[in-house]
């Protein structure tokens, strides 16, 4: 793999003093293309930024330097141990208790509290690593706040003669020309008392960040000629602080770079493939998703030609018919159901034609000579009854067998 | 072939046989996805996780919590919103609508191949026509040349209220007679 000639160049911005022949490009070292880690970066920021702080504590002895005691019960007053003795205001009053004028606070702050944080090397380097990729990162830096409007290039390297700067007006024209200025005078425009109690205990003013700028070589002079400018900073390259270049745990510090910095990170962080030189057995982390564009994967030909076309309509479920109710429904679960249905009418159509002969029949006047001959026929129907019956043989029922036999 | 929307972006990893053998360099074992020019930044979507949260441009109004609205300063963004499609900072390709000198309109397009390079990022062009034409200009360069046709309603909105803006500032705001009866 022809790694260095696949990165891509990071063209150095040379200054009024630079010969004309100037002005080259130096590769992009690996450090930015590190994962930018904002969990890792927010945890090691505010472990690290513990380590700074003072102890403080109330005196151990206060609210105790009295001899005071409980009065007991039967005093009418309450139970709180009181100032001994007499002749004074403080007689008498109440002592010891978190409650009272003068009494020890509720659990006194003691200076054995664990005032630093341990840091795993590992992580803090990491968190290192991921604030240098994030300062490349236009977007980012802009979030924070920075104003890069003008900046010609990120990450902004300037050339070497920087580092010889001297003086601090001649340092500002150095940051007008590589389009820096704008963020310094933000900073300086931003300076004002601060708002709360912390203006009385020594942290009188704030103001806003300005640039980082990194340097590459020791005693360079540009330290003294930027250190006096409002919202500058600067620092050496094996000298990265995370409060620095992630300052408030937030990401994309403005930075700049010398040419001789610039060149020194590949050596002092390593690359993805070889060895730190600086920092012992230390390689860049992985990130864990080594192409991240997610819309560019899904838009890719190897994606596209596998995956199933989108289906633009929506199938809906249709309304549920009921069959009982609607025929056409039911013809389709049941198509016998028509020809039963159609029986089921003629047979009924009859039944109700026949019902109806029936009665008609009955409730007509029936004419004399039928009317004559059901007579008739009743009255023999009678007689033979009586003959043919099985009770002729007896006496008894002679009389209401009636006539003579 | 149809892009994906949004909404239905899933997320898989790519796993190389090699990958244990040697540490992967992003744009060698990608190359068909990754030109060197772009390598340098990094993707659109992993810029807006980082971004969502807290940035410098962000203002949260009326409410707390779910019942604020987000609003972003920042001035690639053609409503004001804080979110991923209308980000002027998580998009690689933005449009930008802002009044300029003298009663005119500045139509801007952030430039694909330059992100990485702040003060040349931008395709600025001031215009001073009337709205018709101004119109037609910002149709074009947004939607008909497939830059960002999905911003093309934003983008005429806010010409149209950047217009009037410029008329009301040219012919001053409206004095209230308040000693009127």
């Amino acid at each position: 793999m022809s790694a260095a000639a696949a990165r891509p160049l990071v063209t150095v911005q040379s200054l009024e003093s630079d010969m004309a022949t100037d002005a080259n490009s130096v590769p992009l070292p690996d450090v930015m293309r590190a994962a930018i880690r904002p969990d890792i970066v927010t945890f090691v920021h505010g472990q690290i930024s513990k380590n700074a702080r003072q102890p403080y504590a109330v005196s151990k002895r206060a609210g105790h330097q009295t001899s005071a005691e409980s009065w007991g019960t039967g005093r009418a007053v309450s139970r709180i141990p009181r100032v001994a003795g007499g002749g004074t205001h403080r007689a008498g009053q109440g002592a010891f208790g978190n409650m009272c004028r003068g009494g020890r606070m509720f659990a006194p702050t003691k200076i054995w509290r664990r005032w630093h944080r341990q840091v795993n090397v590992t992580q803090k380097r990491h968190a290192v690593v991921s604030a240098i990729a994030a300062s490349a990162v236009p977007s980012l830096v802009l979030a924070r706040g920075h104003k890069i409007e003008e900046v010609p290039e990120l990450p902004l390297v300037v050339s070497d003669a920087a580092e010889a700067v001297e003086k601090t007006s001649a340092a500002l024209k150095v940051l007008k020309q590589i389009g820096a200025h704008p963020d310094a005078i933000k900073a300086k425009d931003s300076q004002a008392i601060r708002a709360g109690k912390g203006k009385a205990r020594n942290r009188r003013y704030v103001s806003r960040k300005g640039p980082l700028v990194v340097y590459g070589n020791e005693g360079a002079k540009l330290v003294k000629a930027f250190r006096n400018i409002p919202g500058v900073e600067i620092a050496h390259v094996s000298r990265l602080n995370l409060l620095k270049l992630a300052p408030g745990g937030h990401l994309g510090r403005f930075v700049i770079w010398t040419k001789s910095a610039f060149e020194k990170l590949d050596a002092i962080y390593g690359t993805f493939d070889k060895v730190s030189e600086k920092k012992n057995g230390y390689v860049l982390p992985r990130a864990k998703m080594i192409n991240a564009d997610i819309a560019r994967i899904i838009n890719s030909d190897e994606v596209q030609s596998v995956v199933k076309p989108i289906k633009k309509e929506v199938k809906r479920a249709p309304l549920k018919k009921n069959p009982l109710k609607n025929l056409q429904v039911m013809l389709k679960l049941n198509p016998y159901a028509k020809a039963a249905k159609r029986m089921a009418l003629l047979a009924e159509a009859q039944r109700v034609k026949a019902k109806q002969d029936k009665l008609d029949k009955k409730r007509k006047p029936i004419s004399k000579e039928e009317a004559l001959a059901i007579n008739s026929a009743s009255k023999s129907w009678y007689k033979t009854m009586i003959s043919d019956s099985d009770y002729t043989e007896f006496e008894n029922f002679t009389k209401w067998l009636g006539a003579s036999q | 072939m149809p892009p994906i929307p949004k909404s239905h972006i899933w997320y898989f990893t790519r796993s190389y046989p090699s990958l244990f053998l040697k540490p992967p360099h992003c744009e060698i074992l990608d190359s068909p996805f990754l030109s060197i020019s772009e390598m340098a930044t990094v993707p659109g979507q992993l810029i807006w996780e980082i971004v969502k949260k807290n940035n410098s441009f962000l203002v949260k109004e009326f409410g707390n919590g779910t019942a604020s609205v987000k609003f972003s300063k920042e001035p690639n963004n053609l409503y004001n919103l804080h979110s991923y499609k209308h980000s002027g900072l998580a998009n690689k390709k933005t449009v930008t609508i802002q009044p300029g000198k003298d009663q005119s309109v500045l139509l801007a397009t952030t430039k694909t191949k330059k992100q990485n390079k702040p003060s040349t990022l931008l395709n600025k062009s001031l215009m001073k026509k009337e709205f018709n034409r101004m119109a037609k200009a910002v149709v074009n360069q947004v939607a008909d040349n497939h830059y960002r046709p999905d911003l093309k309603k934003a983008a005429l909105a806010r010409l149209s209220v950047v217009n009037r803006s410029l008329k009301v500032s040219k012919s001053g705001a409206k004095k209230k007679n308040r000693q009127r009866l």
